[in-house]
């Protein structure tokens, strides 16, 4: 008879313990609530934002991004900071690939668990029903903008003016290179006209001559910064983009125009100056690129990410350079742009908007805080900021801001599309696989063409 | 009095009964099976019928859509393939390895059972996130396989780049994991009566004639258990092609749950993704079937005709 009590009990110990695993998150919530406590005891500052909030109510916001390792760190230095100056604000931080970050918000979008601030970029229409919009808070000045001139709003904000977010800062994609290897291998460095002829000529000529690869993979991005641009820089400025303005559509309607690219690409994989698909594998993030690693001359960067490889490069007595994207003629259209990187939004599903909302503005605008960022997520949109930043600027940054001004003097279409529509990522592994199959001979660039063009069309 | 006696003495006998305490003790796992695995199983049911997605959270029903789509996807088909590919190459692998294992670890010995915890280290750590990573690196271009073929004058291989060879270092992380099934062997090794071996010894039998007469009939039912159950965890692999190659080179290391994890995860196509799992259902009842049909063919059953 004891033993069967002793049974039960047993069961009923495990059942409970079964129920305590699910409700580990709030007791450690609870410790961490109670640290913020202590160090609430030695802060005095004022914080402007709690003021329309009771001083002492414990907010607890949740914020995520995806990035490199340096970012991640300056994040949490920031985040820190906040805490410090916010003793009732306690953030739980998270922090991903790129990959991982869109799995994970997937997964939360489904159970309206989105992050109270989270980090999108030009994809966000697949998530808008998750974006609080920040107009109100902008009205109220919850949200400041006064530092921030139309323009650089008018780049998060939807058609219709919502403002989605606030810009984490500007960019636009360019070529890092090495020119001591350009150098070495006897190829001319590129210019700021340079042709996808001269770059893949370039790229084989290094490969041939070094035995590295000519140049390095964007994984992912390749579909927007590489097939997507060139698309761009057909005919007349702003004739065709890859979707059309509105994205309803596609934005040119014939598939050949994308065959010299996808061959283009095939060609130098095959001939060893791109990596294939085993060693683009082998790139997690930009810091391990084999631009870095010695092991290409060039990589795509998105102009943010320069002053990191340049920084890491330098340590080991190489100058990088930064180029713009080959064009297709050297006096046609560039197809760039000057766009958000990224933008920090509000969610709905966040229970303390206004803290996140406060939050956000004080990440984009705030002197201390963006002298930790150092404009690593891009150009700062603030204009005090980024003049306090661009005086102080290493040799790194000062590249990205001379790139980036640079650029934006090219000449661009009024209006241009930068955003990924729903489906894309889709389109882009199959678009990335179909090269693989042209570079395996199992199909030509002619098919690869109209195979991307048929997946992206099917998206509406 | 009596009747409150009499209601006691029920609720004792139920309290006391085997089967309540049973049912007590599985209730954990009743719980977990009904939360996470006949829920999930039912709701996909449903899903693959409409067109679910992570993003809009709408289910709107589309009949058959779905499957009709599916079977003019050739990245399905590919994937299909692939899975086969693995399966048929890695089961019988594993399972062969393991057994050498656990037959040269029947020896009476007193290290035997500490070489058995060693060999069944590799299953423990073999599905993670980790092994995975060294594995990738184990086979990159110039990881540690390749750096020793250089350096003994061999050419380099590269591995993930080419796709008839990108599946083997999968094959080959799965058959390293070959612990369990060892582990279920070694105890069947156990069960074999020694004084089979003992007649055939004196009647002369050599070694290997044992082994193929005796050791094998004996163990057929085992081997049988092993084949089902690691055919079933082959077709489910997932992290290995995942974190290892991503899926490619032109998806030849797409695995069928790597696929299924795209459509839901990463292009939006909870629905698809659904539908894709009934499939392999369906594929893998069939497959477990066969192994299950042919087994008379095969499998000695000392009770048997």
């Amino acid at each position: 008879m004891k033993k069967q009590i002793l049974a039960f009990l047993l069961a009923v110990a495990m059942v409970l313990s079964l129920a305590a695993c699910g409700n580990n998150d709030s007791s450690t919530e609870t410790t961490a609530a109670a640290d913020t406590t202590t160090t609430a005891a030695d802060t005095t500052t004022e914080a402007e934002s709690e003021e329309t909030t009771t001083a002492d109510e414990e907010i607890n916001l949740r914020m995520a991004w995806w990035g490199s390792q340096t970012r991640h760190d300056i994040t949490v230095e920031v985040i820190e900071m906040y805490e410090d100056l916010n003793p009732n604000v306690k953030i739980e931080y998270e922090f991903y690939s790129f990959d991982d970050y869109f799995t994970k918000l997937k997964t939360l979008v489904a159970s309206d668990q989105v992050w109270d601030i989270f980090q999108l970029g030009g994809n966000f229409p697949m998530y808008q029903d998750k974006i609080f919009y920040l107009n109100d808070y902008i009205d109220s000045g919850i949200v400041d903008v006064a530092g921030i001139s139309d323009s650089y709003l008018k780049i998060t904000q939807d058609t219709e003016g919502n403002q989605l977010g606030l810009s984490n800062g500007l960019n636009t994609y360019g070529i890092a290179y090495d020119p001591a290897m350009f150098a070495e291998a006897g190829v001319a460095e590129p210019t700021e006209t340079w042709t996808w002829d001269d770059y893949k000529n370039a790229a084989m000529t290094i490969t041939e001559k070094l035995d590295i690869f000519g140049s390095s993979s964007f994984t992912t991005s390749d579909f927007i910064a590489g097939c997507s641009t060139y698309i761009g820089q057909y005919g007349d400025i702003g004739e065709y983009s890859f979707f059309n303005l509105d994205h309803t559509g596609m934005g040119f309607d014939d598939p050949a125009m994308l065959t010299p690219f996808i061959q283009m690409r095939a060609d130098m994989i095959n001939a060893g100056a791109y990596p294939d698909a085993g060693a683009s594998t082998e790139i997690t993030n930009i810091e391990n690129d084999f631009l870095v690693t010695g092991e290409a001359a060039m990589t795509w960067v998105a102009a943010n990410q320069f002053p990191t490889i340049y920084d890491i490069c330098l340590a080991e007595d190489r100058t990088l350079k930064l180029a713009p994207l080959p064009r297709i003629k050297a006096d046609g259209p560039s197809g760039a742009a000057i766009q958000s990187s990224q933008m920090l939004c509000v969610s709905q599903d966040s229970q303390s908007k206004e803290a996140a909302a406060a939050f956000i503005s004080w990440f984009q605008n705030d002197p201390d805080c963006n002298s930790i960022l150092q404009g690593e997520r891009g150009i700062p949109v603030n204009n005090t900021v980024r003049d306090t930043l661009s005086a102080s600027a290493t040799p790194g940054q000062q590249v990205m801001y001379d790139f980036v001004n640079m650029v934006s003097g090219f000449e661009m279409p009024e209006k241009i599309n930068v955003l990924s529509p729903d489906g894309q990522d889709l389109v882009q592994d199959n678009y990335l696989n179909y090269i693989q199959q042209v570079t395996f001979g199992e199909i030509t660039a002619e098919e690869a063409a109209q195979k991307t063009y048929d997946d992206a069309s099917s998206i509406f | 009095m009596k009747g409150a006696a009499i209601k006691n003495g029920r609720m004792r006998s139920l309290i006391y009964n085997d089967n309540t305490v049973g049912h007590i003790f599985a209730l954990p796992f009743i719980f977990g099976f009904i939360s996470f695995s006949l829920i999930p199983i039912v709701f996909s049911f449903y899903y693959s019928f409409t067109d679910y997605s992570l993003g809009t959270k709408t289910a709107e029903w589309i009949g058959f859509v779905n499957f009709v789509n599916i079977f003019k996807d050739e990245v399905f088909f590919k994937s299909l393939l692939k899975t086969l590919q693995y399966v048929v190459v890695s089961v019988p692998l594993k399972l062969s390895f393991s057994l050498m294992i656990a037959f040269l670890l029947t020896r009476k010995s007193k290290l035997v059972t500490l070489y058995r915890s060693l060999y069944y280290i590799p299953s423990l750590v073999g599905g993670s996130v980790a092994v995975a990573l060294v594995w990738k690196q184990l086979f990159a271009r110039r990881g540690l396989f390749n750096t020793v073929l250089d350096n003994i004058g061999l050419p380099t291989i590269n591995w993930f780049g080419d796709q008839n060879l990108a599946i083997y270092p999968l094959i080959l992380l799965s058959v390293w994991q070959f612990g369990s099934s060892m582990i279920i062997f070694a105890a069947g090794l156990k069960e074999i009566p020694t004084t089979y071996y003992e007649a055939a010894k004196i009647d002369g039998a050599k070694g290997y004639q044992s082994f193929f007469r005796i050791t094998l009939p004996c163990l057929s039912p085992i081997i049988q258990y092993n084949l089902v159950m690691q055919t079933i965890a082959a077709f489910m692999s997932f992290t290995q092609a995942l974190i290892i190659t991503g899926g490619g080179p032109n998806n030849s290391t797409m695995l069928y749950g790597l696929y299924v994890y795209n459509q839901a995860f990463k292009y939006n196509n909870m629905g698809y993704a659904s539908a894709m799992s009934w499939i392999m259902l369906i594929v893998m009842s069939l497959v477990t079937m066969v192994i299950f049909k042919s087994s008379k063919l095969w499998v000695f059953s000392e009770s048997g005709d």
